[in-house]
């Protein structure tokens, strides 16, 4: 989880975004993952944990339910970041899914920035349409 | 007694909800501690990444929002 604390006090942001990437090993999830923490760069939203999710923990629960939006970034269609969401029930969410940018899911293969630029381009039109 | 946790750098809107909270609580009629936990340290112990957040007993019941006293009351009795 990234050590900074979204403030939502300074009335400066319009909504609470929280953004999770996949947690896998093929390229398609190191992409998910470049494109949320470029994303959390440019101030779009917050990098959250995927995992605090998929282990139940309350507290992380509790925000997810608070945000105004989670956007969440799939690799592959196994979808397993949208099964913890609808396992929480949580209705609050928009969902990316790297493979249907028609990029190929492989292991051990470098990723290229085109493919980051595309899985960023797609969640800024989510975000801007929400 | 309740622990009342107001998680929040200590800027106007985590003040506000520390305000709504102690007036909620007095509603109520509850024995309560309020404590504002104004340290990132503190804070990411919580998991919390939006402020400020209500917390009872350790856990986080809002986060991101100032809630009025009556859907804090909700909250905490």
């Amino acid at each position: 989880m990234a050590g900074q604390t979204s403030c939502c006090c300074s009335g400066t942001k319009s909504k609470n975004v929280l953004l999770y990437a996949c947690s896998g090993g093929a390229n398609v999830a190191e992409m998910s993952d470049r494109a949320a923490r470029q994303l959390m760069r440019e101030k779009a939203g917050m990098m959250f944990c995927l995992a605090g999710l998929g282990a139940d923990l309350p507290n992380m629960i509790q925000q997810a339910k608070d945000a105004d939006l989670n956007l969440v970034i799939d690799g592959c269609p196994i979808d397993c970041a949208r099964k913890i969401f609808e396992r929480h029930g949580l209705k609050n969410v928009q969902y990316v899914r790297v493979t249907d940018l028609g990029i190929e899911k492989k292991k051990g293969v470098p990723v290229a920035e085109a493919d980051v630029a595309k899985v960023v381009a797609r969640c800024k039109q989510v975000l801007c349409t929400t | 007694m309740k622990k009342l946790q107001i998680l929040g750098p200590g800027c106007p809107k985590c003040r506000a909800l520390a305000a709504n909270t102690e007036a909620a609580a007095k509603a109520l009629g509850l024995e309560y501690e309020l404590v504002k936990v104004t340290d990132i340290t503190e804070m990411m112990k919580f998991g919390v990444m939006m402020t400020p957040c209500l917390a009872v007993d350790g856990v986080v019941k809002s986060a991101g929002k100032v809630l009025s006293p009556d859907e804090i009351k909700k909250l905490i009795q």
